[in-house]
């Protein structure tokens, strides 16, 4: 994959998450996850100025490739244009608007909920990747992304190492949340 | 004004409730993009036509739900928590249309369309088919009972049956043996999917509460 394309999967993935973590947010009426939507667009605004200023370099020196770098920004804008959106979800709960009732009934309609947990150094994921715990069986939370420090990991493949501190963004239905939050935590010790 | 509420009360949205309104919309604003860019991978006129379809049906639902906001609303107060509601519709509404967008770029010629099936390949959030068996215990129910996306993480956004296509089915939609349900999500929950979708393993079906039949 060269830069422009890896750039444009990363502003994707990162437009996506912002969805479900906007909706999410006002399930529980969640300030802090309202927040990181609001951080991650951003992060959406950066990469969008680097993807001009690279199609900016090459055009200049590739001329016949600006053809091709057009598909690319109506694609940026309509991926910036979504998560827009999202950020302008995750503003009903900043502004304090979300707690009327028919908001939060209405997203719990929907199939599945977010969860956002901080794994504890005593909790069993600890040095374990993600393959072997098979957290979707075992929990029936699906990871979504990791948090480790200001860096995302989206769609975390098998091999990825849970560390004590990272954030998990896990996507299931609202019985799974309890029990995910606990094993995170430390609290429960078994899978 | 007669010509306005005449168009108004046509739409099949007036019947719902705003509930029922922005639970819709939130839904449909997440299957939109799925099919939007799964139309770009499959270079699917079908679905992008589909797309344009939902973002029409969004645009009603917006209206619907503006109407009826505004009517409930009997003090400041009222108008407050009512304009958050309109807010996510907006924003629900906005999706869909740069869904639209998306699907526009089909009409980009190949030569000029690079990088976006590596793109959604690569992505993380992958696209499956997955065969139902006749050996599942899937095969008879419908979307809606089954809940695949609460128990798998994977979600539905549409389903070849041997009569053909069918995107963003309804939760009414029964899964027959032999079809392909196409979905999206992540690697853990297509695993699961899978061994529900052979009869390796029984769905686990959430249980149903007293007195409610559906």
């Amino acid at each position: 994959m060269n830069k422009v394309e890896s750039m444009l999967l990363e502003l994707k993935d990162t437009s996506e998450f912002m969805v479900d973590l906007a909706y999410s947010s006002l399930l529980y009426n969640n300030v802090e996850i309202a927040e990181e939507v609001i951080f991650l667009e951003g992060k959406m605004d950066e990469l969008s100025i680097q993807i001009q200023q690279y199609i900016e370099n090459v055009g200049r020196e590739h001329p016949e490739e600006i053809p091709k770098f057009t598909f690319v920004l109506r694609l940026q804008m309509a991926i910036e244009d979504i998560a827009n959106a999202a950020a302008s979800i995750a503003d009903v709960v900043l502004r304090g608007l979300g707690e009327h009732p028919v908001i939060q009934m209405s997203i719990q309609e929907s199939e599945a909920t977010i969860e956002m947990a901080t794994v504890s150094e005593r909790s069993i994921l600890v040095n374990k990747t993600l393959g072997e715990l098979a957290l979707g069986s075992h929990t029936g939370m699906y990871i979504i992304a990791i948090k480790r420090g200001a860096q995302y990991i989206y769609g975390p493949g098998k091999e990825v190492v849970i560390q004590a501190g990272d954030a998990l963004i896990a996507k299931g239905p609202e019985e799974s949340a309890d029990f995910f939050m606990d094993i995170a935590s430390g609290e429960e010790t078994e899978l | 004004m007669s010509e306005n509420s005449g168009e108004y009360l046509s739409l099949d949205s007036i019947d719902m409730t705003v509930q029922e309104i922005l639970t819709e919309m939130k839904d449909k604003s997440e299957v939109i993009v799925d099919l939007a860019y799964a139309s770009l991978m499959y270079n699917s006129r079908d679905m992008a036509d589909k797309v344009s379809e939902i973002e029409d049906e969004m645009e009603d639902l917006k209206y619907a739900i503006r109407v009826k906001t505004l009517v409930a609303a009997r003090s400041i107060e009222d108008a407050k928590q009512l304009s958050g509601i309109l807010q996510i519709a907006s924003a629900a509404d906005r999706i869909s249309q740069s869904a639209g967008e998306i699907v526009k770029l089909l009409d980009v010629p190949a030569e000029k369309r690079p990088f976006i099936n590596n793109i959604i390949r690569e992505s993380d959030e992958k696209f499956r088919a997955i065969r139902i068996s006749d050996k599942s215990d899937m095969v008879g129910n419908t979307l809606g009972r089954l809940a695949v996306e609460a128990l798998t993480g994977a979600r539905v956004i549409a389903i070849k049956t041997r009569r053909g296509w069918i995107y963003d089915p309804d939760d009414d939609i029964k899964v027959h043996a032999g079809d392909d349900i196409i979905v999206r999500g992540f690697d853990d929950g297509f695993d699961r999917l899978t061994e529900y979708a052979q009869g390796k393993k029984p769905w686990e079906f959430p249980e149903i509460e007293e007195g409610d039949d559906e």
